[in-house]
């Protein structure tokens, strides 16, 4: 059953239906998925002013923070709020965004919620939709169908502009977008025939060709001068600036880069000289995860699907609370 | 929330189904086509599972029980004791089934646990038992005689019963090859209808005949006793030993080879209509009055696929073998799914019956399917740019009355679809019954099926007794009454009677002031919609009443011919662009054709649905 799981958003392209129930049949047996009236899958109702004896962290990421082929209570969000009951979890997060519309989001939608922390737990596939004005979805008919969304370019003095607001309404198909935006277009990375094809073959052959062509599937990592990389980090820096809490930033490696059948380095290298900007802090667990064994890590990921199985969900809420508790000793209220 | 919550599934033979009761309490049920879009679906019901669950709101883990509605084990049996009995004749028709049940039945209960990646405990009732439970344990009733009769479950065909609390005893059974069912549905697939789906329409075909073969049927048929018991000679049939529900026999007997699907009806197979229509009457009559001295109870309670036979049900109520009369509206097999998960819930996991302090039906007017929010449906709408406009529930009522009243024909999507065969006004066309020419414009140009079909009645409840000779109320648009006499209109009948077969020629003439829903024989299969169940509706229906003084309106399930009831809004949409119909309402959306954009494809849909 095709549940109409969004709805259309002027400023972020589209959030979440409000007030959804809905069960998604998944490889992993299905999952739960709920959403509240403001169209986020949260569990709270959001409220403005916040309790004293509540962490309050604002969360904001994409599918992997939302939880796609989880249900709600088994995400990493809702899992850190079990494992530190003094933590209380906003879930901002949306699948298929971008971090540039997760920044508007928290602008339009969060940016007068009283908080204590913000975290962005960002994917690092991130840095490719990004750029892009127009991401493939699929339609109900199983067309594949562009939907535009909201992006940011760099000025000429490294200003951000916002472009595609109010973000066009109507879909486009692949071969209406001239030659001169397909640079625009998000369709999942490099090589695409390629991977059109090896998506058919069994999960095991596919990680086997990963293996052996250690293919890197983000390339914009690789300079720190790269003007994906300086898009992103322009988009961090301005949100750690606007931000009314300092602004956590955890990646979420790609899951070649978890079993290490492709260099994670020029990555975890960009992300750890985000350290320098004020405001801002970078939380990576990636080292943690490379001490598990690798039928561990193997386990973070379903057969087919990329997104976090309810272990990794529980790795991540683990590593983040490590993070997060040392923060609450300092805080009134909650020490 | 934690309570003892079973999941029921059937699955494999057709209309696949699931359904979640949780402490006694029906939660959702639907039929596996709904979602797949293939009718009568038989493949096994991860949609219908997965919805259910999604209404419960809860992990495959924590589900007490899953219970399949059917022993394997014993349908097995049945299959080797007949290739025993019928070799080597039988043998290509029993390989095909035997592959089957050795495939996936015979290990349902892993095949249930892979499906649902769980280890749940998984239970197994069997098939008359199951729908046994599905008739008792929701009706209004403390105690009922029961009586289940369909084509065949493992060996049992028909049963007679006893429901008292939540104790269920079966009482008596006829066996395989003896089955009322099946030799309906042998009629049915002379007649050029297909079996398991056709024998709703042989039933529409009846009143245009003559029970003139009716003799014939019960001289070397059936020997139907006085005890309610029969048996069916099975030299002229052939679903023992072949592929076929007939054989050659059969034919010499009725006059000749089978019709052609899609072929001209001939006067043949209305007077056959009529007969085999009326054998059943009088067996369904007779097996009624022998549970009646059986048990002693003054209610009964039916399910089963022949207790979807509506035309049966009105003959029996107005015979009065028992005093009330209460029929699972899933009655066919989907119906299985929810009567095993009540029948493990109450007999096997000790949970009290739940009953309805109104001391009305627990089944929730049926209405036990997927909803959806105006919030989903505007987000179709304004995602794909339909447009629409909003309203309030008042104004929905008014604006959907008003075109009614113009003659437009209305798509109503509104609320939780329904579970069971029948559209009850949350996935129905509605249409004006006051004009003659209803039946044919819907019948052709929005159903695109045979013309002769009748349309059923919605009526308010509290007007039935206005129109129809009918004392109580019927949901589940399961009892057939006439239309009151005041209103009938004397028609001619002279041609068809001379000969011509042109049904048409008599559909067209009116025969009540409600012609649309008054069948050739003045009767109607009738709906009464009580506010309580599906305030919506009623009000529409109110409005409707309002603008005409008529309290009723033509209610066909929301599909085109050979197409499942639609389900989801996008379902709807589809259907109503693809079709004649004027206005679509979706939740609190009212959408008219005439404001859409043209619709993409190019009819080639309509090789989409095979046939029914």
């Amino acid at each position: 059953m095709n549940r109409a799981l969004f709805q259309y958003h002027p400023v972020f392209g589209y959030i979440y239906v409000p007030g959804l129930k809905a069960r998604i049949e998944h490889e992993g047996g299905g999952y739960l998925l709920k959403t509240n009236r403001y169209g986020f899958r949260c569990e709270h109702e959001f409220q403005k002013a916040k309790r004293l004896d509540r962490f309050r962290v604002l969360l904001f990421g994409d599918s992997f923070t939302a939880g796609d082929g989880v249900s709600n209570q088994d995400r990493f969000g809702d899992q850190l709020e079990r494992l530190e009951p003094r933590v209380q979890v906003y879930n901002y997060g949306v699948s298929g965004t971008g971090t540039d519309q997760q920044y508007l989001i928290y602008q339009k939608m969060a940016r007068d919620v009283e908080c204590d922390l913000i975290v962005v737990a960002l994917f690092v596939e991130n840095i490719r939709r990004i750029v892009a004005s127009y991401r493939p979805y699929r339609a109900a008919n199983g067309e594949t169908l562009l939907h535009a969304k909201p992006y940011f370019t760099l000025g000429a003095n490294g200003e951000l502009e916002l472009h595609n607001v109010p973000v066009p309404r109507e879909p486009v198909r692949p071969d209406e977008v001239g030659a001169d935006r397909r640079h625009q277009l998000d369709l999942g990375g490099r090589f695409l025939w390629l991977r059109d094809r090896i998506r058919g073959v069994s999960p095991r052959l596919r990680d086997l060709a990963q293996r052996l062509s250690r293919y890197q599937p983000l390339p914009s990592y690789g300079h720190p001068e790269h003007p994906d990389w300086l898009l992103l980090r322009s988009i961090l820096t301005r949100w750690a600036d606007e931000a009314q809490a300092p602004l956590l930033v955890m990646p979420i490696p790609f899951y070649s880069y978890v079993e290490e059948t492709s260099s994670a380095t020029a990555c975890m290298t960009r992300f750890e000289e985000l350290s320098s900007i004020p405001g801002l802090t970078v939380h990576n667990p990636l080292p943690e995860i490379w001490k598990l064994s690798m039928a561990d890590r193997r386990a973070f990921r379903f057969a087919n699907d990329v997104h976090p199985t309810r272990r990794a969900h529980r790795f991540y809420a683990e590593s983040l609370c490590r993070t997060i508790q040392p923060m609450l000793r300092s805080h009134q209220g909650v020490a | 929330m934690k309570g003892t919550t079973v999941l029921g599934i059937s699955a494999f033979y057709h209309d696949s189904a699931a359904a979640i009761v949780r402490d006694g309490e029906i939660v959702a049920a639907a039929q596996e086509e709904r979602f797949t879009r293939k009718k009568h679906d038989p493949r096994f019901p991860k949609h219908a599972i997965n919805y259910c669950l999604e209404e419960a709101f809860i992990e495959t883990d924590e589900l007490d029980a899953v219970v399949f509605y059917d022993h394997p084990w014993l349908t097995l049996d049945r299959v080797v004791q007949s290739v025993a009995a019928t070799a080597p004749r039988s043998a290509e028709q029993w390989a095909k089934a035997g592959s089957t049940l050795l495939g996936s039945k015979i290990f349902v209960d892993r095949y249930i646990r892979r499906a649902l990646n769980s280890d749940v405990r998984v239970l197994f009732t069997e098939h008359h038992p199951a729908h046994a439970a599905s008739a008792f344990y929701p009706s209004p009733f403390d105690s009922a005689a029961i009586i289940t009769m369909d084509g065949v479950g493992e060996w049992a065909t028909t049963t007679v019963g006893r429901g008292d609390g939540e104790e269920i005893e079966m009482l008596r059974e006829i066996d395989f090859p003896h089955s009322v069912g099946l030799l309906y549905s042998a009629f049915t697939a002379f007649c050029g209808f297909k079996v398991n789906s056709g024998e709703y329409k042989l039933m529409g075909l009846a009143p245009y005949g003559d029970p003139v073969y009716a003799d014939v049927i019960r001289e070397h048929l059936i020997d139907l006793r006085p005890d309610g018991s029969f048996r069916l000679n099975m030299e002229y049939l052939g679903f023992l030993d072949s592929p076929l529900m007939t054989n050659d026999r059969f034919h010499a007997l009725f006059g000749g080879p089978p019709r052609q699907p899609e072929s001209r009806i001939t006067r043949r197979e209305m007077n056959l209509a009529a007969s085999i229509q009326k054998v059943t009457e009088d067996v369904v009559v007779a097996v009624a009055r022998h549970a009646r001295e059986l048990t002693g109870l003054s209610d009964l309670v039916m399910a089963g696929g022949v207790a979807l036979n509506c035309v049966a049900n009105g003959v029996l109520d107005r015979e009065k073998v028992f005093d009330r009369i209460w029929v699972q509206p899933a009655a066919g097999d989907a119906g299985g799914a929810l009567g095993a998960a009540l029948l493990a819930s109450h007999t096997m996991l000790d949970v009290p019956r739940k009953r309805n302090p109104t001391g009305r039906d627990t089944q929730q007017g049926s209405y036990l399917g997927p909803a959806f929010s105006s919030a989903e449906v505007r987000a179709l709408l304004d995602r794909n740019g339909y447009p629409y406009i909003q309203v309030e529930p008042e104004e929905r009522a008014r604006l959907a009355a008003e075109a009614l009243a113009a003659g437009k024909v209305v798509g109503y999507c509104v609320g939780r679809m329904e579970f069971g065969p029948r559209s009850l006004g949350a996935r129905s066309i509605l249409g004006d019954p006051r004009s003659p020419e209803t039946q044919v414009t819907m019948n052709v140009k929005i159903k695109f099926r045979e013309s002769f079909r009748p349309f059923a009645p919605s009526v308010l409840v509290e007007r039935c007794g206005e129109y129809f000779d009918l004392e109580e109320e019927s949901p589940y648009m399961l009892l057939v009454a006439p239309v009151r006499a005041d209103r009938q209109i004397e028609f001619d009948t002279s041609g068809f009677q001379a000969g011509d077969e042109d049904m048409l020629a008599l559909v067209r003439q009116p025969r009540s002031d409600v012609p649309a829903i008054t069948h050739v024989d003045y009767s109607a299969r009738i709906q009464t919609v009580h506010h309580d169940d599906k305030p919506d509706y009623h009000a529409v229906i109110q409005e409707f009443e309002r603008l005409t003084g008529y309290g009723v309106v033509v209610n066909t399930s929301f599909n085109v011919r050979g197409e499942p009831i639609v389900c989801t809004p996008q379902d709807a949409y589809r259907c109503f662009m693809r079709t004649g119909i004027d206005m679509l309402v979706l939740e609190d959306c009212i959408l008219h054709k005439s404001d859409q954009p043209a619709p993409s494809d190019d009819g080639s849909w309509r090789t989409e649905y095979e046939l029914d």
